[in-house]
């Protein structure tokens, strides 16, 4: 009797839910033209596509090194988003931080060459990631460090009384207030009222599922490391 | 002063933020340690959960989940030993509906200590968890069996669970003088601090512990499949552990008594105490526990190296001063907005 499969396909399926909430809210936030949080979305959504093809590898698709260079970028934007925060608020840990460094747990599953191995020839559920080939890639010791921080990340996420803060980082009492996460833009095209986009936008890009959708990441990308330890 | 938040970033534009708040405002209230620990504490039953979802957790034979339950049984006397095997019967019979159930719950009480509501309920569903784990999924931790011992991970790391959620049991009030102490009061605190401690010494001498071959085997059993700086230092450690075995459980048991005195002692030499706890725990997490065997793929818990330290940490002296100097610098900060 081996490992079931629907667990794959659940955190295969769960990947994508992520990832089409990504793109739902990457949609909205270009409708209302609110630019807080569209770089997170992009990253939820490529994450959430790529998670998805690697537990269930019927669903993967494109060459490792193309998403390996699309996290690369995602994580220099990000890294470089670190600095500037920490330049204009002093020091705090600032939450693009965090997605920098899921984008290089990516990019370190691309470099584990049984992702590909797997997706080119084993069938739907067959994902067999647990199997040592990979250790010389991924060092196992920084695979649990990662998974500490992932899932510290998932808990103290939730436990924030900032919600949102996953998404929109950790100053956004101003946020909150603004409701920018609720389409009251003042430099929308409705000029900070609620107009259809605005309507659809208050009722899905709501902090807490946000942060939601991160947390389903970190514990996705969590399960995927230990899967090769 | 305007504080420019991170949210604004986008709606100003570039070169025309001059103002940088404060590190420490007036609406910053003081961080709530024991919140801290309680949240760290979820984070470690998250781990165990995600580690509970491990494809061969919920496979039959001696490398699945049932093999590893029922090989706690050797060496039990007769009726421990019938308790265990009768679990891992139902987990060799049942794997993927057990192993679910096992994951499901670890995670009910990790996210149910993320949210206040749920904390009390989830912390006593904690201790439950652990107690039942201790007795069927390790074996009593050996104890039964005189192989208990600190190094190994004695009395079993799954009971320090337990005691984190009796320490770390929500109430009102300070953190001061130490976490630990927040709920159950500083003698209490101290009671359980010198039991634990007191243990301890005595496992890490008691049956097995200060023999040499059986010390050198515990490490033996776990570097197979280990990464390999970690096998370099596993290699280290039995070589260490079979020439200097009783030696090192005899210092260790030293350590421990010290450490559980320790908490008796004036503030300055209270935290060189704890600073030894932390390192020679630290030591043997890793190179004796091997993390609890996690980084070979093996594990379904860290093993109490880490939850040692977790639990180290909660009884660190907090000084009186730093309440007072919140509070001034809070004071600060609304005055300068008063103004």
């Amino acid at each position: 009797m081996g490992p079931p499969s629907w667990l794959y396909y659940l955190f295969g399926l769960l990947m994508l839910a992520v990832a089409g909430y990504g793109v739902l809210l990457l949609v909205l936030s270009v409708v209302s033209r609110r630019r807080s949080g569209r770089d997170v979305d992009v990253s939820h959504a490529l994450m959430g596509i790529a998670m998805a093809g690697m537990f269930v590898p019927a669903w993967g698709f494109g060459a490792g090194w193309f998403w390996q260079l699309v996290f690369a970028a995602l994580m220099v934007w990000f890294v470089v988003g670190s600095f500037q925060s920490v330049q204009r608020y002093g020091p705090h840990v600032p939450h693009a931080l965090i997605h920098a460094v899921m984008s290089f747990a990516m990019i370190l599953t691309y470099g584990f060459p049984m992702v590909q191995a797997v997706a080119s020839t084993t069938p739907a559920g067959g994902m067999a990631m647990s199997m040592s080939a990979g250790r010389a890639h991924l060092d196992p010791g920084l695979g649990l460090l990662l998974v500490l921080v992932f899932l510290g990340s998932a808990i103290f996420t939730l436990a924030s009384p900032v919600k949102g803060a996953s998404h929109h980082g950790s100053h956004v009492r101003a946020y909150a207030m603004s409701g920018a996460a609720g389409g009251t833009d003042p430099e929308s095209p409705h000029g900070g009222e609620a107009g259809p986009a605005g309507t659809v936008e208050s009722a899905v890009a709501l902090p807490w599922l946000e942060d939601l959708s991160h947390v389903v990441m970190c514990i996705g990308m969590s399960f995927m490391l230990i899967l090769m330890l | 002063m305007t504080a420019v938040t991170e949210a604004d970033e986008d709606r100003i534009p570039k070169g025309t933020v001059t103002t940088v708040p404060s590190p420490v405002g007036a609406s910053v209230p003081p961080r709530d340690l024991q919140r801290t620990f309680q949240l760290l504490l979820a984070t470690v039953w998250l781990l165990d959960a995600v580690l509970q979802l491990q494809p061969f957790m919920f496979t039959r034979g001696s490398n699945g989940f049932s093999g590893m339950i029922s090989g706690m049984a050797a060496g039990n006397p007769g009726w421990v030993a019938r308790t265990i095997t009768w679990n891992g019967s139902i987990v060799y019979h049942q794997p993927i509906l057990t192993d679910t159930a096992f994951a499901t719950v670890q995670f009910l009480i990790a996210f149910g200590i993320v949210y206040r509501r749920t904390l009390k309920p989830a912390l006593a569903l904690s201790i439950a968890w652990a107690l039942g784990v201790w007795w069927f999924g390790e074996g009593s931790g050996g104890i039964f069996q005189g192989a208990a011992t600190p190094f190994g991970g004695g009395p079993g790391g799954v009971l320090f669970y337990a005691v984190l959620a009796i320490l770390l049991w929500p109430s009102e009030g300070s953190d001061r003088p130490f976490v630990a102490a927040r709920t159950v009061g500083v003698a209490v605190a101290r009671g359980i601090w010198v039991a634990v401690w007191g243990l301890l010494a005595v496992l890490a001498l008691v049956g097995s512990g200060r023999s040499p071959q059986a010390l050198h085997d515990l490490v033996a059993k776990v570097d197979n499949g280990q990464p390999g700086w970690l096998g370099h230092v596993d290699r280290i450690s039995e070589s260490f552990l079979l020439h200097h075995g009783t030696p090192a459980a005899v210092l260790l048991a030293a350590v421990c008594v010290v450490v559980a005195a320790g908490v008796f002692l004036p503030v300055g030499a209270r935290q060189v105490t704890l600073v030894v706890a932390l390192v020679v725990f630290a030591a043997i997490w890793v190179a004796v526990q091997n993390f609890g065997g996690i980084l070979a793929g093996g594990a379904t818990d860290p093993n109490s190296g880490l939850l040692v330290i977790v639990l180290t940490l909660i009884y660190w002296p907090l000084p009186e001063t730093s309440s007072r100097v919140l509070t001034m610098t809070a004071d600060l900060a609304a005055a300068e907005q008063g103004g």
